[in-house]
């Protein structure tokens, strides 16, 4: 769903992006549900590598972490923090719809329960949830394109999806936005069931990673708290490196040096 | 002066009547008193041990913090609440509220952490005394927890357990710790049975990186001051922050507790109207016994209003002495109850309802109300059961009532 783009940023850039070529020029032109699997695969592939800082902007505290992360498929990601010294080695581990927290200063591994799941992580504006969603946004919603053009004086693409009946999602609409021609996208609205805007998430700088073009600053925005943001930039990502599967187990989670 | 003569000597005449009589009526004033003791009694165990626990007579609150349970919401001003509050002797509790995750092993589960002063809460309430196993909070910080019953049932943690938890602090940090298990608390109410983790005030400050702020402070003058006067009293240092009687707070329990009002005062109509009338036909019965005589006594040429008088002196010297024998019964048995309540642990290990916690013993109040009340009902059923009859026989025909049956 949606929220799998969150998933997968957040947690690490779960993927690397084996672009799916969009349609060739001259050819029918790209349907809704095209565009929507182009920014979900935007993310994900066989397996990532990022470090990245993250800073979390509240009426109470701002706070700047450096992570790392390591994602392989849509199952498996691992995020540590490296910055601040006071939290470095804690560790949040994915597997499957399981969400573990490492902490080195009891040196204990605490499985997050389905009760935490709404939870914010680790101090952020992202659930815990959103880390572990990972079915794709075209199998959650009913899409359909609401705009077309220039607004800002970009050319434009504006995305309306309406959840299917029987999706376990939690929203109630989402509003994708993504340029035209590159179907980068620009911003992703989140309404509650009512059709209040929850929460907006906007994309920028876009950059040339391998032969893929990523934006790299995301940046959360709750509506009911417009000072408040949680931003994510990638100072260096990498894809298709080689991880095993059993990277992702408990007892790497514990470990402090990367594989 | 003569009639109270006669009719002393008329009691004396027939011993057997007066006796069945008087005992009767004394029992009866004994047993209204006493159910009237217990009814009391219930009430104010109700309303103590929603009080007296941990909530107190009243509460202060910063007024967002209600709505928003933000661990940001504190009081502004503890120090000058506190010291208010000391300054007339009523005992005051700090706490800070925060919420978190714990686990033991695999398994874990959120729980609502409150950061006490556990020698402020012993002197305050009875939280320290409410438990099902273990002990409380040492006086000293030392990372020890005491648990709701049914988060302990879920965590499977028992006394000496180490738990993990993890909490966001107030700095956006990951708090996290290992707190040992030193208690496990009874039925203190559903929410908290399910979520409750009681640690030192000085661990919470530690753990959510928030020292000195505080969500509630909880005020209890041990009734020397109604819940009113206490928030009144407090009001003018509380500034911003909420002042709650704990009516306001808890309405559905205070409704709770009106309603059960209503129906022990039903249960003891209905209770005084089957004692009344075992009175009543008792009085009924021996004065219609009497028919005969009041017939000779009109023969004779006594007057039907000097007959009257006669058996409403009758009445009323009964009931003096009946109420003062049953008086004095019932108050001995009530106050015997208020000093030894009655154990009902056999049926029930104290149990919570709507999160009132109630405890196993049911102790009696004595009142003077609770005295006087039942005399007077007492006076007032044995005069008009004596009458009705005098009455009638002092209209009757002396003939007719010389040969009534």
């Amino acid at each position: 769903m949606n929220r799998f783009i969150i998933a997968a940023i957040v947690l690490s850039v779960c993927s690397i992006p084996v672009s799916p070529p969009l349609r060739a020029a001259g050819g029918p032109p790209a349907t809704a549900e095209d565009i929507l699997n182009h920014v979900d695969d935007l993310f994900r592939g066989v397996s990532s590598h990022a470090i990245m800082q993250m800073t979390v902007t509240t009426a109470h505290y701002t706070r700047d972490m450096t992570l790392e992360a390591w994602s392989k498929g849509k199952e498996n990601s691992l995020v540590r923090i490296v910055k601040p010294e006071k939290e470095k080695g804690t560790a949040t581990l994915k597997a499957g719809s399981n969400i573990w927290n490492y902490l080195p200063k009891v040196n204990r591994i605490i499985k997050i329960p389905s009760s935490m799941m709404g939870g914010s992580w680790m101090g952020s504006h992202f659930t815990n949830d959103d880390l572990v969603k990972e079915s794709r946004m075209a199998d959650d919603y009913a899409s359909s394109i609401s705009f077309r053009g220039e607004r800002k004086g970009v050319g434009m693409i504006e995305l309306t999806l309406i959840p299917k009946p029987d999706a376990a999602v939690v929203w109630g609409k989402v509003v994708v936005e993504v340029m035209d021609g590159s179907y980068l996208p620009l911003k992703i609205d989140y309404y509650d069931e009512r059709m209040k805007l929850v929460r907006t998430m906007v994309f920028s700088e876009i950059r040339e990673v391998g032969t893929r073009r990523l934006p790299m600053r995301l940046r959360m925005i709750p509506v009911d708290k417009p000072n408040e943001y949680t931003e994510i930039l990638y100072t260096t990502i990498e894809f298709d490196i080689p991880l095993q599967d059993s990277f992702f187990s408990l007892r790497s989670l514990k470990e402090l040096e990367a594989p | 002066m003569i009639t109270l003569r006669v009719a002393w000597r008329n009691l004396w005449r027939n011993r057997g009547r007066t006796g069945i009589t008087l005992a009767a009526m004394s029992l009866s004033t004994a047993v209204m008193i006493l159910t009237y003791a217990l009814m009391l009694g219930m009430i104010t165990d109700m309303e103590k041990s929603v009080v007296e626990v941990f909530t107190g007579q009243v509460q202060v609150h910063n007024p967002a913090y209600a709505s928003e349970h933000s661990l940001y919401d504190t009081i502004s001003r503890p120090q000058a609440i506190l010291d208010k509050a000391r300054s007339s002797g009523i005992a005051a509790s700090v706490r800070a509220f925060g919420f978190g995750l714990v686990s033991s092993g695999p398994n874990s589960a959120g729980v609502q952490f409150w950061g006490v002063n556990p020698q402020a809460e012993r002197s305050f309430g009875k939280l320290d005394e409410a438990l099902l196993e273990g002990g409380f909070l040492p006086d000293a910080p030392g990372m020890r927890v005491v648990l709701g019953r049914k988060l302990a049932r879920t965590l499977g943690a028992k006394v000496g357990t180490e738990l993990v938890v993890v909490v966001q602090a107030a700095d956006g940090s990951l708090g996290n710790d290992l707190l040992h298990v030193c208690g496990i608390l009874k039925g203190v109410g559903e929410n908290l049975d399910r979520s409750l983790a009681l640690i030192h005030e000085q661990d919470f400050a530690a753990l959510f990186v928030f020292p000195g702020r505080y969500h509630e402070i909880a005020l209890n003058s041990h009734g020397r001051m109604t819940p009113e006067e206490v928030a009144s009293f407090i009001k003018g240092a509380a500034g911003t922050d909420e002042v709650k009687t704990w009516r306001q707070l808890m309405p559905g329990v205070s409704d709770m507790l009106n309603s059960f009002d209503g129906f022990s005062l039903i249960f003891e109509v209905v209770f005084f109207l089957i004692a009344g009338l075992g009175v009543m036909n008792t009085l009924l019965m021996s004065t219609y016994e009497r028919i005969p005589e009041f017939g000779l006594l009109k023969a004779i040429g006594t007057t039907p209003w000097r007959i009257l008088r006669e058996v409403s002196a009758e009445a009323l010297i009964l009931g003096i002495f009946s109420s003062s024998l049953g008086g004095v019964l019932g108050a001995c048995a009530a106050w015997y109850l208020s000093r030894n309540p009655i154990d009902l642990s056999g049926f029930a290990e104290g149990f919570s309802t709507s999160g009132v916690m109630m405890s196993a013993q049911w102790g009696a109040q004595l009142t003077i109300a609770g005295i006087v009340w039942p005399i007077v009902f007492m006076w007032l059923v044995s005069v008009v059961a004596a009458l009705y009859p005098a009455a009638k026989a002092a209209r009757l025909d002396p003939v007719r009532a010389l040969t009534h049956v």
